[in-house]
């Protein structure tokens, strides 16, 4: 029975007492570290996912030259691992009509372990009835890239000759798990089964050779097999951590994620520290009152621990439904991307959450109750007696401290943020401060010279109230704005009309030609660029490269290895009059006169600096330039995009072969095909599931940052709403003695206005201004993304703070009306 | 005459503060026997509030001996002054101090709650009954008036069965209609329960009803 009041009695405090904005915050909490990390742990599975599969496996080991060791596979085997094994060789392809160097995969029936393949055994020209896709490849089979049926002109059932082998062509490859998103630099390649290999005669020592095994298994026996195995300096282990296309969208989202879980922990722990002080004020008459009716430390403290407890309870409740709602919502558009049925997310969002919701509630409620059970009986009587100092109930701090120092360790921009955070508050409260006693220097009217005396008297306590109300309003902005900020650079990356077609080796003859056949058809295209491969050999006196023109079938050598991967192969030159228009200049200016525009990235890491000059081989014959810009070079657009563009002076009378990108729509394929059929020695790479695929996965993700951005402003406002709320609750007794005193309702509404109206445009001035800085500070070296200049922030924010304010004190004026009782 | 159950020699009690040390309370001695109703006057800033606080035991003289119910409360650690109360003080408050998310009849049952003891609810609501808000018991307190919320701290303070109840101006928030009503209200029950009462008050008229007024005056009994 009596367990049974104290139960109602503490359900009640929850809701209907002062408790109920500590339980709204704790569950904003909970629920967002819910969402999020279950967010985040499916996310990482994707990638994982699409990574693996981009990989045919999920590890793999390459060796160059020297087959794996029966040691290395026994092991794998051992440890339960599936293992596939393959072997890659660069040879030509001969054919009744053609040759061509090709990439050969020898491959076993269980290839790929992961993603899929697909081999397409239907002839290419016939509008077969029944398709025949196959998914593995067998012995005596031979499965050609869509571009070798064109560059050896052959159809299914012909012959083509690889080494000695003469094999049969059984159709081409649909989908290769490993296709590469780079339409340059492909060799077209051929698939036969690995038993095939031998009759081929290709595998001679100096060839350029290489040997893979394929892994799959569980991640420990992964992890095991490669802790087991020490590899020598010509293999290498290739994981999903070898970033694909789309990792860098997904990174920059998580990062995102993470940073707006933060800033959403820290305005849920500050409105749970104002809450909870509020409560402590609130309940120290009651604790006094119970203090003199007789109750002991022990049963005051077992009073709080169960209210405390049963908060905590109710808040888990509310926090892991709301997550698991929000979750749902946050995860609704992402459904096409997700496996399915869906991976468990296991026990760590639930841990997470709550352990989250522990480290950051004991401190800052434990510190207030600590301090309200030390309140004096004596305060029954409103006698001011000094609460003894609570001194060591701060040591709850270290809770949350140590467990960032564990979580973020030497993670410096986390670090960098926090400080920074800290040291913005304490400026901008100063900064508020100075305005207040500028704004003091002049004449007003009443209501204002009250206000800013006001503002003025209680230093600390008015620093801390705009500190943390400008804090609260330039938080949820930066959340705002990034968001804003990344989804437009992902917009202009990939805009919806980027090109999804390469058409590549078009002959100089054609170009023309193919290029009034797009514009007839009204398609949107690129200029045609010249496309030549060669190679950098020489910086001023600086050589490279060897000019070797059998480089590129040469074995590798150590030291090709140490190269920077841009010397190590065979780049794409262009040549063209004007730079394109999507490359921005950083340095110089282009001239026509054998000139050499060099990307950024690449003149950084080999040290090119503008008025160098460069020596270049093209088919072993050799010319140089000098490097009049240097160039910004957005890769993800999918345009066609230089390491090096030269003047056309330099290389205009080398063959070359002409590129062209235009896009298509999916219903326009037929146009695709008369293409291909009335130019039949161009290549075509189509992109568009590629793009579309990027694309959707944009759009997919930005819906997510909105919807958690959203969260994230709502959270923000809740604070500044629970701020305002009970700074002018404690005005209450005063507005109330005006009232009681007579004052009327234009005159307690003008000091009002004057007061919170002031703080609401300082704090919203200063916190435009730090929102400026923080945002410009984290996408430039957090994000790496042009900064943009946001000037309507000074007038957004002192009016959304206007408002806020607007509706607490309509909220509340009834409230404050009311005159004292007698 | 019965023995005293307040007993209070040379009181002095001093506040350090920043500056200087007050001395609030000086020399004050008194005595009290069960069943007697004494009136502690003077005006504001005297002392009064201090000098019950100090007898009651929510604070500690800073020289002399109180003996509270025959124990020396200079012997006596925080807790067992709590046990001390807990068992037979009770207190009525000028701001009725109830529990807002308590209903009446629960905030009458509180030091059952604080005693440990099962919840008595019949002698509740029969106490309730006694201050006339039988009707009532179900009710919040911002659903009652300041002399109803009173009335139900008058029942809390006597469903113990205090040897000592001490008012602080039990009146002090009331308008005088009902400030009439919750005095009858108060000595009625005292009578009823026998209990020694010390009230704090302002009110002349009110420290008449009392068997014994003390004044204070600048920390000193004035009489």
């Amino acid at each position: 029975m009596k367990n049974n009041l104290l139960l109602k009695w503490r359900w009640r405090e929850c809701w209907q007492g002062q408790l109920w904005p500590i339980t709204l915050a704790l569950s904003l909490i909970i629920a967002c570290v819910f969402a999020l990390s279950a967010l985040v742990t499916r996310v990482d599975k994707i990638m994982v996912d699409q990574g693996r599969s981009a990989l045919g496996a999920d590890l793999v080991l390459v060796s160059n030259q020297q087959p794996i060791s029966p040691d290395t596979l026994a092991s794998a085997k051992k440890l339960g691992l599936t293992i596939s094994q393959q072997t890659r060789i660069r040879t030509m392809a001969f054919s009744d009509n053609g040759m061509q160097l090709i990439s050969l995969k020898a491959m076993e029936t269980n290839y790929p372990l992961r993603g899929e393949l697909q081999l397409d055994a239907n002839p290419l020209t016939a509008n077969a009835k029944t398709l025949t896709m196959l998914q593995h490849v067998q012995p005596n089979e031979l499965w050609l890239a869509e571009r070798l049926f064109n560059l050896l002109d052959v159809s299914i059932g012909d012959t083509v000759a690889i080494g000695d082998a003469e094999l049969t062509v059984s159709g081409k490859i649909a989908e290769d798990p490993e296709l590469s998103f780079n339409p340059f630099n492909q060799m077209p390649s051929a698939i036969i089964h690995l038993d095939d290999i031998a009759k081929t005669g290709a595998v001679v020592p100096g060839g350029r050779l290489s040997y893979r095994a394929y892994f799959s298994g569980p991640d420990s026996a992964l992890n095991q097999l490669q802790q087991e195995i020490s590899i020598t300096a010509s293999q290498r282990w290739l994981s999903e951590q070898s970033q694909g296309r789309s990792a860098e969208f997904i990174n920059k989202a998580q990062q995102y994620l993470s940073l707006t879980l933060l800033l959403v922990l820290l305005m849920a722990s500050a409105t749970l520290v104002l809450t909870s002080q509020h409560y402590r004020n609130s309940q120290q008459s009651t604790v006094a009152m119970l203090k003199s009716l007789g109750a002991s430390q022990a049963w005051l403290r077992r009073w709080l621990a169960g209210q405390l407890a049963m908060l905590f309870g109710l808040s888990i409740a509310i926090g892991i439904s709301c997550g698991f709602l929000l979750e749902q919502l946050l995860r609704l558009p992402l459904t096409d991307l997700l496996p399915d049925p869906l991976p468990s997310i296991g026990f760590s969002p639930w841990l997470v959450s709550i352990g989250i919701a522990l480290l950051v509630g004991l401190p800052s409620m434990g510190i207030s109750l600590l301090h309200l059970l030390a309140t004096p009986a004596t305060s029954i009587i409103g006698q001011d007696t000094p609460t003894k100092k609570q001194y060591w109930a701060y040591s709850l701090l270290l809770l949350p401290l140590i467990s960032l120092i564990v979580w973020f360790g030497n993670n410096k921009m986390m670090w960098l943020t926090l400080v920074g955070l800290a040291v913005i508050l304490v400026l901008l409260g100063a900064l508020g401060l100075l305005i207040t006693k500028l704004l003091q220097q002049k004449r007003w009217g009443p209501a204002v010279t009250l206000a800013l005396s006001r503002l003025n008297r209680s230093r600390v306590a008015s620093m801390a109230q705009l500190g943390a109300l400008t804090c609260s309003l330039m938080l949820l902005s930066v959340i705002w704005l990034l968001r804003s900020d990344l989804l437009n650079d992902w917009q202009q990356t990939l805009p919806a009309n980027a090109p999804n077609v390469f058409a590549i080796n078009i002959a100089p003859e054609q170009v023309d030609a193919y290029i009034n056949q797009l514009d007839q058809w009204q398609l949107d295209h690129s200029q045609a660029y010249p496309v030549i491969r060669g190679r950098l050999t020489q910086r001023n006196d600086e050589v490279l490269q060897s000019v070797s023109p059998a480089v590129a079938t040469k074995p590798e050598t150590e030291a090709d290895k140490e190269k920077d991967s841009a010397l190590r192969r065979e780049l794409n030159f262009t040549w063209l009059p004007q730079l394109p228009s999507h490359n921005e200049v950083l340095e110089g200016e282009w001239s026509t006169e054998r000139g050499v525009s060099v990307e950024q990235d690449i003149a950084e890491r080999l040290n090119i600096k503008l008025g160098d000059t460069l020596h270049f081989s093209v088919n072993s014959q050799s010319f140089s330039a000098k490097v009049n810009s240097i160039r910004k070079v957005e890769w993800r657009n999918m345009k066609p995009n230089f390491y090096f563009i030269f003047s056309p002076d330099v290389m205009a009378d080398l063959p070359t072969t002409w590129l062209v990108s235009f896009r298509i729509d999916d219903q326009q394929t037929g146009l695709l095909n008369q293409l291909a059929r009335d130019y039949a020695t161009v290549s075509l790479l189509d992109l568009r599931s590629m793009a579309t695929r990027i694309q959707s996965l944009l759009q997919q993700v930005a819906w997510s940052l909105t919807v958690l951005a959203a969260l994230a402003v709502l959270s923000g406002l809740l604070l500044v709403l629970t701020l305002l709320r009970l700074s002018v609750s404690q005005r209450q007794q005063e507005i109330k003695l005006y009232r009681t005193l007579g004052a009327s309702k234009k005159r307690i509404s003008a000091t009002l206005w004057a007061e919170y109206g002031l703080m609401a445009l300082i704090a919203g001035f200063t916190a435009a201004l730090g929102a400026q800085g923080i945002i410009a500070a984290v996408v430039k070296w957090g994000f790496e993304l042009p900064v943009q200049p946001h000037f309507y922030l000074f007038i957004t924010l002192p009016v959304l703070a206007l408002a806020l304010i607007y509706v607490i004190t309509l909220s509340m004026f009834k409230q404050l009306l009311a005159p004292l009782r007698a | 005459m019965s023995d005293p159950v307040i007993k209070a020699d040379h009181l002095v009690k001093q506040v350090s503060t920043a500056n200087d040390t007050l001395t609030i309370l000086q020399d004050v001695s008194l005595q009290v026997n069960a069943g007697e109703s004494i009136a502690l006057v003077g005006p504001s800033g005297a002392g009064k509030s201090t000098l019950m606080t100090l007898l009651a035991g929510l604070d500690v003289p800073s020289q002399g001996e109180i003996h509270l119910l025959g124990q020396p409360l200079s012997q006596l650690d925080e807790e067992a002054r709590a046990a001390l109360r807990c068992e037979h003080i009770s207190f009525v408050f000028q701001s009725f101090l109830l529990i807002p998310t308590l209903t009446a009849i629960e905030n009458v049952m509180l030091p059952f709650l604080i005693q440990g003891q099962d919840q008595d609810v019949a002698r509740a609501s029969q106490l309730l009954e006694q201050v006339g808000l039988a009707g009532r018991a179900h009710h919040l307190p911002s659903q009652l008036s300041g002399g109803e919320q009173q009335r139900v701290a008058l029942a809390r303070a006597f469903i113990s069965q205090p040897k000592i109840l001490f008012a602080d101006e039990p009146t002090g928030n009331l308008d005088q209609q009902t400030a009439s009503k919750i005095v009858e209200l108060l000595f009625q029950l005292n009578r009823e329960h026998g209990t020694t009462l010390v009230l704090v008050t302002h009110d002349q008229t009110l420290a008449e009803r009392c068997d014994r007024t003390l004044k204070i005056a600048a920390g000193k009994v004035a009489s």
